[in-house]
């Protein structure tokens, strides 16, 4: 059976720069690769590469066997790529609640001739959505901020959020963009100890960009090291943690 | 729970909120007799802000729930506006039956003025050429003379509905009061849906908004197809009030007016938009008589909104009232 | 027919010229802060009514008129920016352009209010004359205008390149943070751009004057014909502004009488229209568009 994702010799240019150099390897269900390296290695630009917010200039990425680096980024998404962001991805402008409510976008059916003549079904669609949201805030025990405005959270609990809006709609494979950043010792181990279940408990793939080394070694199943955009290790925690290739890629960045 | 179950709103705001939208259709109701305490000109101006609710729901729509600087809303006005007078004037259509054409021009216009913004045209550059398309449908009315009358403008025919005429203002208000409505219950309903939270959602990170799959350029062109069809009906709306449409309605100040309705009232906010086609449709009739009065005291008005209140009105009310906290008021 | 073209692109040339300064006056301020001014158009026409007042109301001769409008205009165009921009910088961009717009509604109102619709025209300070070159009509106007142009261009070339205060200018164009690095007042140099933009508008808008009837609504006549030559020449790019605002100037002449008359007025949506759609960054402009 086809791996979940798979990328193949991928290579992202811009202008002069070659952000990613031929970068191959395979993510299977129920799997968390981390993504580390120094800064610039090209780390978040791969995630880009595979969510489609960037364009790939050869090499290939396959989500269950199926070939998407062509696709335009909602394309992506509604496959069952989902993905969370570096700097806030979250809607400033709606409440929390809202915020999983547009993470439920393709799933909430409500077709817009019938929203207008404000059908039954229209409504029993949305109230369906809404209580699977608060549904899923409950489980991360947000559900007391719903109503609140998402720039009214603090940082540690918008990550939450955006992780929840993320896995909305039960995607198999999930990106996660430095979802540590910011976060204290604590909620680090709650945050990690999350990710675990939804691998082994829901064969969620996982594929995590993260500085936090500890937290990448705690509950990552493998390791890709990037450096310089090219691969310079992909094996498991414990190997890497040995690896020249990958000490040398730290020291010599400093 | 009933079969149509809607969520129990957990804060009291949130409560208050969706009781208070039960009571949204008694306010047409309450506004019914209206017309028995007003007299000839004080109904004119009343109707000119039914006409303006429209005209502030439509823009807000796109300017401030998609975020979108697209400054074309006036050519949807007069598009809406001569449309309906030239199926009156050249068809011998009843006014009635040029409303929803007017509303579908107006939309047809959307949707052309949504292309660059598909293109990936954004901020100044969108503003200057929305600006730039509006000026050109200004010519054009100018112009096609045979179509629209030229610079001398186009009578409009006396309007009536269902047989009904028209001709008084007390009656204009009652089927400007229902249109009014109907825009207002629409637009609602299409922002409390997965639609609205989406042109939020776009309005608030575009990338975002993708990455959870919605299909951006479809909802961007949804979003300005359905500003232009409520501000097309607002047009003719306008064509039945005034009676005579000449080019230089449709110009630069119109478009002002129509951004301090949408400034005063709330960027996002539905409730916003009533209020501000309320407060500032009256007020340009005070300055009747003072050519140039009317524009200082407007560009004063706005410089002032935006430095002191630039969440609008609707912020005000927000505060004052847990009740009546429309979410979309933020900007 | 084709006889005609010299004529023509002379007599573009000169409104060309014309465009070419509104287009770099707006530009000056746009390239400092990157921030649109949609009320510029207006800063022009009060430019023009400012000389009108000077030199016929206040009796100056032409040169101290031109002068002193030049300089009020510079003065309010930095106080739009400090009291006005500024404090809104980091709001949305929809506020930014309303503000500009709001002010130059404000000044038109201004002007409606004290003049009414009278229509004015600015007194030449030259003899009217016409000159017959090689088979081609020149007027006084032409000459005097693209003259005037000509020279303004030459002068702000030579500051620009060869005095130190053009290069600080180059410098704060090329990388503000750098710029503030060294201790470059940032934020004064927002303000002075907007003056300076405002005065080279002052002295359009004073050329303008001399030959069209003085209004208060000429402002958005020259804002779409400013913005189309800034979006053909390429946003944000002096030189463009220039050559953009020429190439409109001779465009409007030309299809104007060889394709149809409408041309003359619809030339400038068309350009901002077209060049927005099929390459946004013009001809020498930078990225205009984003991609999702």
């Amino acid at each position: 059976m086809a791996p979940l994702l798979e990328l193949s010799d991928v290579t992202v240019r811009f202008g002069g720069l070659t952000a990613v150099d031929q970068v191959s390897f395979r993510v299977e269900a129920g799997e968390i690769c981390a993504l580390i390296g120094p800064n610039g290695a090209g780390k978040s630009t791969l995630f880009n590469a595979i969510a489609g917010n960037a364009p790939i200039q050869s090499g290939r990425v396959l989500f269950r066997g199926d070939e998407i680096q062509q696709m335009t980024p909602h394309a992506i998404s509604a496959r069952g790529v989902r993905r969370t962001f570096q700097n806030g991805g979250l809607f400033g402008h709606l409440t929390v609640l809202e915020n999983v409510l547009v993470g439920l976008h393709t799933k909430v059916d409500s077709g817009f001739f019938g929203v207008l003549a404000g059908a039954r079904k229209s409504h029993r669609t949305e109230a369906g959505a809404t209580r699977q949201a608060r549904g899923l805030l409950a489980l991360m025990e947000l559900e007391h901020v719903a109503d609140a405005l998402a720039t009214e959270l603090s940082g540690g609990q918008q990550r939450m959020v955006e992780i929840v809006r993320a896995l909305a709609t039960d995607p198999p494979l999930l990106l996660l963009d430095e979802p540590a950043v910011g976060l204290a010792p604590p909620m680090r181990a709650r945050l990690g100890d999350i990710i675990r279940r939804l691998a082994k408990e829901r064969s969620v793939g996982i594929v995590l960009i993260e500085h936090a080394i500890e937290l990448v070694m705690s509950i990552s199943d493998r390791v890709v090291v990037l450096n310089y955009g090219r691969k310079v290790a992909d094996a498991p925690p414990a190997e890497v943690r040995a690896d020249r290739n990958v000490l040398e890629a730290y020291l010599g960045h400093g | 729970m009933s079969g149509a179950a809607r969520h129990a709103p957990v804060t009291a705001g949130a409560r208050a909120a969706s009781k208070l939208g039960r009571l949204f259709w008694l306010v047409p109701l309450l506004l019914l007799p209206v017309p028995l305490f007003l007299d000839q000109y004080q109904q004119y101006v009343a109707n000119l802000v039914l006409v303006y609710v429209p005209v502030g729901v439509g823009f807000n729509v796109v300017v401030g729930n998609l975020g979108l600087l697209a400054f074309s809303n006036v050519a949807f006005f007069g598009i809406g506006a001569y449309t309906s007078g030239i199926l009156m004037l050249k068809l011998g259509l009843p006014w009635w039956a040029t409303v929803f054409p007017a509303g579908v021009m107006g939309g047809i216009a959307g949707s052309a003025a949504s292309v660059p913004a598909l293109r990936g045209v954004r901020l100044f550059y969108l503003a200057i050429m929305t600006l730039a398309f509006g000026e050109l449908m200004r010519w054009v009315y100018i112009r096609w003379e045979p179509l629209t009358g030229g610079s001398f403008g186009m009578a409009v025919p006396t309007p009536s509905a269902f047989g009904w005429s028209l001709d008084a203002e007390s009656h204009k208000f009652y089927a400007f009061l229902v249109l009014a409505t109907a825009v207002i219950a629409l637009t609602n309903r299409l922002l409390r849906s997965r639609f609205g939270r989406a042109f939020m959602a776009i309005r608030g990170n575009e990338e975002a908004a993708a990455a959870m799959g919605i299909p951006t350029d479809r909802y961007i062109l949804l979003g300005f197809a359905w500003g232009g069809f409520a501000v097309g009906i607002a047009g003719s709306m306008y064509a039945a009030l005034v009676g005579h449409l000449s080019p230089p309605s449709f110009d630069l100040s119109e478009l002002i007016l129509e951004f301090a309705i949408v400034m005063v009232g709330g960027l996002g906010s539905l409730l916003g938009s009533v209020v501000g086609a309320i407060v500032l449709t009256a007020a340009p009739e005070f300055f009747r008589d003072f050519p140039g009065f009317e524009e200082l005291v407007f560009g004063v008005l706005i410089v002032a909104v935006i430095l002191f209140l630039p969440r609008g009105l609707a912020s005000l009310l927000a505060r004052a009232h847990p009740a009546l906290r429309d979410r979309y008021y933020r900007e | 027919m084709l006889a005609l073209l010299p004529q023509l692109i002379v007599s573009g040339i000169a409104t060309g010229m014309l465009y070419a300064l509104v287009a770099l006056s707006m530009t000056v301020g746009y390239r400092a802060t990157t921030v649109v001014n949609f009320g510029h158009g207006d800063l022009v026409m009060i430019g023009g009514y400012a000389c009108f007042v000077l030199g016929v109301n206040l009796g100056l001769p032409f040169a101290p008129a031109f002068s002193i409008a030049a300089a009020l205009l510079f003065a309010i165009g930095f106080l739009i920016q400090r009291l006005l921009m500024q404090p809104i910088i980091a709001g949305p961009h929809l506020s930014l352009a309303m503000m500009a717009l709001a002010v130059g509604y404000a000044f038109r109102g201004a002007a409606r209010l004290e003049w009414g619709n009278d229509i004015l025209k600015l007194p030449h300070p030259y003899p009217t004359a016409t000159f017959f070159v090689g088979g081609v009509v020149f007027t006084m106007d032409d000459l005097v205008i693209s003259g005037f142009v000509l020279l303004l261009l030459l002068v702000l070339f030579l500051l620009f390149n060869a005095t130190p205060i053009g290069k600080v200018i180059q410098a704060v164009f090329q990388s503000q943070r750098g710029a503030a690095l060294v201790g470059i007042n940032v934020r004064a140099f927002h303000g002075v751009m907007w003056g300076a933009g405002a005065a080279l508008g002052a002295a359009g808008g004073v050329l303008l004057a001399l030959i069209v009837p003085l209004t208060p609504d000429i402002g958005v006549w020259t804002l779409v014909r400013g913005f189309a030559a800034m979006t053909l020449g390429g946003f944000g790019s002096l030189p463009g502004a220039v050559i953009g605002g020429m190439i409109l100037g001779i465009a409007e002449k030309v299809l104007g009488f060889y394709v149809s008359t409408v041309f003359i007025d619809i030339t400038a949506y068309l350009v901002t229209i077209l060049v927005l759609l099929i390459r946004p960054k013009g001809l020498f402009g930078q990225q205009a568009t984003i991609r999702i």
